[in-house]
Formats: structure tokens, sequence, C-alpha cells
């Protein structure tokens, strides 16, 4: 499924876009922990996580995740966006928890 | 495919005996150590009228693990610790004020207290921290956590040059630095294809050289899977040196014709117990670290499961050598 109709049905807030290139989404994980998330995420994965600090952008880079979702209507810190603009890792934000972003997003198909 | 792991601790018993006399005839030159050369002086307070979740917030900000409490005149009336925070989330009064739940009977120390004696209020108390006080006004002046005195002792060893056979290190000896541990070859590091030198202490840059390698390793026309395997696995390594060992680290990747070897050496504090760092989900980062998502206890175990060999190789005091190899042409099935 590509970025931008996730983003449409589940109404997230874009705080990066990568307007280029509207990825695909193959799968989900959620996660805060760092080591987990780079053990188990792959390339196309949707990251949802309720960190925003700059290592974020870092995994997000070496693990390839199409995006990080962040829940609980946290916000990034603006070291945070300005890597992730460098980056081009999108970054985006909701206010519902990362348990019901999950599941919205496995009722959507991606699993 | 096969996957061969070894870990080598080269602390000899006999070494640590030795280290313990060391020590001993140290001791002489350490007692008569005062509190005041001690203590750290900026030392922060919070008055008894804030709440516990303003405590918490000055705690995680200034990274530290105690706060002593002081009225407006700056006499101690009392000490809020991580523990008391953990309480007061668990059972839903962090936003009572300090003062309700402080610890009201406070073991402090006195400016001219010796070090032998402050030793052993840490070991009789269990506290993590004691505030020093000025004898005559009982103000707060500074405050003492083991780590203070760590550092006050480290300080003096270092104005001592003691040169003694027993702290010749195994590493050097066995010239570890200069030898590759997987294949025993002569290293030559001088000719890596690519090199990074970890000399940042913010965690929040942690990964700055993996990315690094990553972009080289891609630019070098290596597949995507391969590079993300080798970039993971030099993550953890590098975050381990940032958080882990307080030295500088050195990242090296040799590109060979059927495999790319990556060597991240520091010269921090070492791993005390390898095998149990090996273990999934063992940790010894601090709580700060933690709340950023690290110190999961993952970092070792995802480089084994990154790389298709590795070595590490640490003595505390000395620095870790961690040596990973990753396949080129057989590359790894997914498990």
């Amino acid at each position: 499924m590509k970025l931008s109709e996730i983003i449409e049905k589940l109404n997230l807030d874009v705080v990066v876009a990568n307007e280029l290139d509207d990825v695909d989404v193959v799968n989900g994980y959620t996660c805060d922990l760092l080591s987990e998330v780079m053990a188990n995420c792959k390339k196309g994965t949707a990251w949802i996580t309720v960190q925003s600090h700059l290592n974020i952008v870092a995994v997000a880079t070496i693990c390839g995740v199409s995006c990080i979702i962040l829940a609980n209507d946290h916000d990034y810190p603006q070291e945070t966006i300005q890597k992730a603009e460098k980056e081009g890792v999108v970054l985006l934000k909701s206010k519902l928890n990362s348990y019901t972003i999950s599941g919205e997003l496995y009722k959507l198909g991606i699993k | 495919m096969t996957k061969k792991d070894e870990t080598v601790n080269p602390v000899s018993k006999d070494n640590m005996e030795r280290l313990d006399i060391l020590i001993d005839e140290l001791k002489g030159i350490f007692s008569n150590i005062k509190a005041h050369e001690i203590m750290n002086t900026s030392v922060v307070v919070i008055m008894p009228d804030r709440t516990l979740y303003q405590a918490k917030e000055l705690m995680r900000l200034r990274k530290i693990s105690g706060l002593p409490v002081c009225d407006e005149n700056g006499m101690l009336v009392g000490i809020v610790s991580i523990e008391d925070i953990i309480k007061a989330l668990e059972n839903n009064y962090i936003n009572d004020k300090i003062e309700r739940w402080m610890t009201k009977n406070v073991v402090w120390i006195s400016e001219d207290e010796e070090l032998i004696d402050i030793v052993e209020k840490f070991s009789r108390y269990g506290f993590g921290r004691f505030p020093v006080l000025n004898t005559e006004t009982h103000r707060v002046i500074g405050i003492i956590t083991k780590a203070d005195i760590l550092s006050t002792i480290l300080n003096k060893l270092k104005n001592l040059y003691v040169r003694d056979q027993r702290m010749t290190n195994v590493l050097e000896n066995t010239d570890l630095h200069s030898i590759s541990l997987i294949t025993g070859e002569k290293l030559d590091k001088s000719g890596a294809d690519f090199y990074f030198e970890i000399n940042y202490t913010d965690i929040n840059m942690a990964g700055v050289g993996a990315a690094k390698l990553r972009e080289f390793l891609l630019s070098k026309g290596f597949n995507e899977e391969l590079v993300r395997r080798v970039a993971i696995a030099t993550y953890e390594a590098e975050t381990n040196v940032v958080i882990h060992s307080e030295s500088i680290g050195k990242i090296y990747c040799f590109i060979r014709d059927d495999f790319i070897k990556v060597r991240v050496e520091d010269y921090g504090k070492g791993i005390e117990n390898l095998e149990l760092a090996m273990q999934e989900g063992f940790s010894t980062a601090p709580d700060y670290i933690r709340e950023f998502g690290f110190g999961a206890g993952m970092g070792l175990v995802n480089m084994k499961r990154c790389s298709d060999k590795i070595v590490v190789v640490s003595e505390v005091g000395k620095g870790v050598i961690v040596e990973m190899l990753f396949n080129i042409k057989t590359g790894r099935e997914e498990t």
C-alpha cells in the first residue's frame, strides 16, 4: 500500500514528507526499543513508536523503514525534524496510541 | 551455513589477586582525602513545596538520580531519589508536594569527613548519594555519589604514575590491536577501506559512523541486504562505545574478495562479564539511556545475529574490541 493512502486513511499529521517518492508500506512494527526495531524492521516497514529523539532517524535510515509514526500526540524535537529532512526520512504523528494505530494499520491490510 | 562465535575474557584469576594486593597498598595514599575534595559542588537542590513531578523532570534533565531538598535558607530538610519517584508513579501521587514524601532523616556528610568514613557510609546505608554540609552553617555545599569517589581516586592515580608489572595489560601484551581476532592475520589499519573515529559522547549522535559506513558500502555497489546487516551491527557497536566505554572509539572496515570485516575498538572501561553481556536482555545501561530506547540488552545479540562471525575481546579498564565478518557471496537466509 502506498504511504499517501495510509496517511489519508489514518488521518496522520505529516511532519516531514518525502514528496518525490510515494513509498510502499509493506508491513508494520511497533516498538520503542531501538535494538529490537533494528532487529525486526525491514525495508518498507511503518515503524510506530513513542520515541522522538534524534536517534530514531539513524535507526530508520539504517533499516530503511518507510516512515515513523509517532504515537500519543508526542512531538518531534526540532533536531529530529532537521535530521529527517536531511536524510529523507518520513515523519508522521498521530493522536492515537501505538496499539490503536497498529490495529488501524492491520485493518488496512498492513500485516 | 554455520556461524561460530567466540568470547575471550583474558583476565586471569592470578591477575585479579595481584590487583587486590596493589589496591591494598594504594589505600594508604588515599586515606586522608576529605569530603570537600571529593564532592561535586554544582549540587542541584529543590524546594520542599515543589511537586515530585517537578523533581522527576529536574532529575531527568540534569541526569541525576537524587535531589537534596532545601528550604529557602539553604538548610537541608530532606532528600528525594529515583526510588521515591518510581513509588510515586506506581501509586499515583507524582503531583503531590515533595515535603510529603521525601526522606526526612537524611544521612549527610560533613565537609571534613575522610574518604574511608565516607566509603563506610556508602556500604552501611546503601544509599546512592550523600549531601555534604558545611560544619558550622549546616548548609548544603555539595553532594557525593560513588562516581565522585571513583573519579577522585582516578585523578589521584593519574598524578601518581604507577608503573607496575601487575598493571601491564593483556591486550597490550599480546598486541591484539595489530592482529585480526578472527583470521589472525596482521592488521594494517592504515590500509582500511573505511575509517571513522567515534570521538563524541552525545548519545543523540550515535550512529553517525554506521550511517557513513552504510553510504560508503552502498557507493561500492554492495547489495542492500548485506549493507543493512553491516550497518545494524556497526550501529550497535558504535552506540556501545558511546554509552559504555567512556572513551573514544574507532571503526575500521576492510573489504576483501569474499567478506567485509568491521572492527570497532575502544579504550574505555571494558566489559566485566562477557558471557553475561552476550546474553539477550542483559544491560548495564543507565536509566537516562534506557529512556531513549537504548539499553535493551540487544546490542551484542544483534551484532551476532547480523554478522557471520564475531569475536569480542575485552578487559576491564582496557577497552573492547569487536571484530565482525560479513560474507559477501553467500549472503544469508532470513531466519
